[in-house]
């Protein structure tokens, strides 16, 4: 459980950094920026990790999502990381599913709906329950190479979804989850839907051709989450502008980013359409 | 000096080339041409490229360095002036050949000789000091700060006044190298913070030396001035215009001595060549060309032609235009991003073999690449790379194996990295690990998260070999840092402190507690001052001085033998 605390601190700490760096005199720093990535990657895993050890224990519907998905990764057997929990592989390759799918859906925003439609019910009792189940040996980095993993894509809807569940395990925003519970009933459970993702961070670029490895999608990131977080959260810069920026805080400004994003989903997922 | 229209003006004593070379007028940037020889291999043929266009013939190549040394060197010595002549070392040479170790000996012991800057608690941004280098004779000093600003000490002369004082630095010259400018077409502003200086061989009286930016890199000349024409027909003393009727006699103008002026004037700007932040340069041993390195790209410059470099590293593809001719490539499309995994972060030119130079990269690796081997050096001769142990694997551990600083040795036979946690020594013939690693603030390795929180944890941290290679030196946190003795295996850590600044104060050896028990004069890991970090540091070439930036402050340290 502290893993995935300590993931998701990570994982809101990179984010921020990476958002700081955009603001910076100088310009954007490609060797610090390409680091930060790669921990926000590592933190994922460590996360994703976590959860899907504690979702599959849990909810038999979520397994059934994920087990749907277990389908097609089988076909990606060769994604799979190979120093993973062997019980959670098929779970926590749900990652280099995505690949495939990036790649075969075309527009980044479809897979990402997909994605939040597979994991939405997921998110949905993470958020009602905490996972109990620790997972053994977090293996922080997986094999940090290019096989494991996932696309940066993963990162994104981790984060929200991360961010979800952090409101929801300390029970301070407890609307906010039902709020996005409602969201995601909305769209037609089941089979995937192409729908507009409801995330805090950009979509991938279109990705040319298959995933080459989490790094490619990671700094893809990058650079998209540069010019969205400039452009669409000139609301939250204010916010976070406001607030002194020290170690302590960012985790409150996870927070507080989530709160601020999810009133403007609608705007967002217009935006991520278009593009 | 204005910002705000992006002028660049250089508070320097001459503005123009007095040979009618560029104007400094930013407005006029050179285009850059990027050239990639695909046609031919040959070494030769791509400096003969790089010196001259084919169709236009170009005028015969100018010596970078023509002022007659020895009539110079002559009227120096004749005026009594001090300071090192041309070539000659400034300092009398005494008999270092024995390059002490580290400190701890009996024979030695390191003492504080200087620190120069404010005393001030509020350090200014501007002040902090980014890079210190000596020269080759270790004559000269210089120091960049993140205002753009590049100051050169000189060693006085050792006096017969005071035999036992080793020659002191004292301030020689001051300029502002580069201004904050930007960048209208990405709307970034690019840094004026000079990353590194790199000096020049010597050759005449001038002292030349490159300094860089982000982005661009300038030739620097300091040049001394000791002499006046005085008796002009034209004008009188004061500079005014005589009325041309009221001159009834003609004279001659004598050279009259005035007080010593030294004055710094940019002789090259090479601009437009980097897309990314330059990181490194390095000075080619044969004295013509040097390298730039950005996060994706290495280009080789002549130091006489500025509107065109060579890229002979390139992560990504160039894009052609289509209405001209294809060498004349005038964008660069990046690498594909997805793809991305590592970039460039230090690269230098073999001290001797002009073909050859080494450049590291952010997942710990090292490549040597010999440039006769192909245009494009993407493909490495060889590639040093130590395996990783699995069991000290962390969410960080990409982070603190990104090398920061890659150094030869002064024999060529060596060359040393530095990453976070440690330095290690690498053979040029043993790829697959390293010979030494030495490790310099090992128990840090428990307090990575709290040092990325905090951006600690990207300092890039620079190291430095003895003039004789038998020991290398780094920095560390709280104003400390390490010297290792490669012979003896001893180390030694000591700390640039205002504290142990009384002259010729023997520095005493610090020792960082890691244990559960803090001994007397220990410092336990949560009381360092992670704010005060020492990042540059310099050794000089041949004698036992060490320069030591610590933010603001310059210390200059020398060893006294008993």
């Amino acid at each position: 459980m502290e893993y995935k605390v300590e993931a998701h601190r990570i994982m809101s700490i990179s984010l921020g950094k990476i958002y700081n760096s955009r603001v910076q005199r100088g310009g954007i720093k490609l060797h610090k920026n390409l680091l930060v990535s790669l921990v926000l990657r590592s933190a994922r895993q460590v996360y994703l990790s976590d959860y899907y050890g504690g979702v599959c224990v849990r909810s038999p519907h979520a397994g059934g999502v994920e087990w749907g998905e277990g389908d097609q990764m089988d076909s990606d057997g060769s994604r799979s990381t190979p120093d993973e929990h062997g019980g959670e592989s098929a779970l926590v390759s749900d990652d280099s599913v995505r690949i495939p799918e990036v790649s075969v859906n075309g527009p980044a925003a479809a897979v990402e709906g997909q994605d939040i439609e597979d994991l939405a019910p997921g998110s949905d009792y993470n958020c009602q329950q905490s996972p109990q189940e620790d997972v053994g040996s977090v293996k922080t980095e997986g094999s940090g190479s290019a096989e494991t993993g996932g696309p940066g894509s993963g990162s994104e809807h981790c984060v929200s979804r991360s961010e979800n569940s952090q409101q929801g395990s300390a029970e301070v925003t407890a609307t906010c989850c039902t709020r996005k519970r409602g969201a995601e009933r909305s769209a037609s459970a089941g089979s995937p839907v192409k729908r507009p993702k409801a995330t805090a961070v950009p979509a991938l670029p279109p990705v040319g051709g298959e995933g080459e490895g989490p790094e490619d999608m990671d700094t893809g990131n990058v650079s998209s989450l540069i010019t969205i977080f400039g452009s669409s959260f000139s609301g939250l810069l204010s916010k976070e502008g406001a607030q002194p920026a020290t170690d302590s805080e960012d985790s409150d400004s996870g927070k507080i980013c989530c709160e601020q994003m999810l009133p403007n989903l609608n705007p967002w997922s217009t935006a991520i359409v278009a593009f | 000096m204005s910002s705000e229209t992006g002028e660049v003006s250089i508070n320097a004593v001459s503005l123009r080339y007095r040979d009618g070379g560029l104007p400094l007028r930013p407005a006029h940037k050179p285009r850059l041409t990027v050239i990639l020889l695909t046609m031919s291999n040959s070494w030769q043929d791509r400096r003969q490229a790089l010196l001259g266009p084919g169709p236009c013939a170009a005028p015969a190549l100018k010596p970078l360095f023509f002022d007659p040394p020895r009539a110079f060197a002559w009227r120096r010595k004749l005026l009594g002036h001090v300071g090192g002549a041309d070539g000659e070392a400034g300092v009398a040479p005494r008999g270092h050949t024995a390059m002490a170790g580290v400190g701890g000996g009996n024979d030695f012991q390191w003492c504080f000789s200087q620190v120069k800057g404010a005393i001030d608690e509020d350090v200014a941004e501007a002040d902090i000091i980014s890079t210190v280098e000596f020269n080759y004779s270790g004559e000269l000093l210089a120091t960049g700060d993140k205002g753009g600003r590049v100051v050169i000490f000189q060693r006085e002369q050792e006096s017969k006044n005071r035999p036992h004082s080793r020659g002191e630095y004292n301030v020689y010259s001051t300029f502002q190298s580069h201004e904050p400018e930007f960048d209208y077409l990405k709307s970034l502003e690019i840094e004026e913070k000079i990353n590194k200086i790199r000096w020049l061989p010597q050759q005449n009286a001038a002292h030349f030396l490159l300094s860089t930016n982000d982005k661009t890199i300038k030739l620097w000349k300091i040049s001394e001035r000791d002499k006046r024409a005085e008796g002009y027909n034209l004008k009188d003393e004061d500079g005014r215009l005589r009325d041309p009727f009221r001159i009834t006699s003609l004279r001659v103008p004598v050279l009259m001595p005035m007080d010593l002026m030294v004055e710094a004037s940019p002789r090259r700007i090479f601009a437009n060549a980097h897309t990314y932040h330059i990181n490194s340069i390095s000075v080619n041993s044969d004295h013509e060309t040097y390298l730039s390195a950005d996060d994706l790209r290495i280009n080789l410059w002549h130091l006489e032609i500025t509107d065109r470099s060579f890229s002979i590293l390139f992560c990504g593809e160039f894009f052609f235009p289509l209405d001209r001719a294809p060498s004349d490539i005038v964008d660069i499309k990046p690498a594909n991003m997805e793809e991305l995994t590592e970039v460039i972060t230090a690269a230098e030119c073999h001290p001797h073999q002009c073909n050859v130079f080494v450049y590291s990269s952010s997942k710990g690796t090292i490549r040597l690449c010999d440039m006769r081997a192909a245009a494009l050096c993407d493909r490495h001769t060889k590639f040093f790379e130590e395996p990783e142990d699995p069991s000290s694997r962390s969410f960080f551990s990409e982070i603190i194996s990104s090398i920061s600083d890659v150094k030869f040795s002064h024999s060529g036979r060596y060359m040393m990295t530095r990453d976070y946690l440690s330095v290690k020594v690498w053979d040029l013939n043993m790829e697959n690990r390293p010979v030494e690693t030495y490790q310099v603030h090992e128990y840090l390795r428990s307090k990575l998260c709290s040092l990325y929180e905090n951006d600690c944890i990207f300092d890039k941290f620079e190291c430095c070999w003895n003039g004789s290679d038998g020991a290398i030196m780094t920095g560390s946190y709280n104003n400390f840092f390490r010297m290792f003795d490669r012979n003896s295996r001893r180390d030694i850590t000591l700390e640039a402190s205002r504290e142990s600044s009384k002259p010729r104060a023997m520095l005493k050896p610090r020792k960082v507690c890691t244990g559960g028990k803090r001994k007397k004069d220990e410092i336990s890991v949560d009381s360092l001052d992670f704010n005060k970090k020492i990042l540059h540091t310099a050794w000089h070439p041949k004698e036992n001085v060490i320069a030591v930036a610590a933010t603001n402050n310059l210390y200059i340290f020398q060893d006294k033998i008993n």
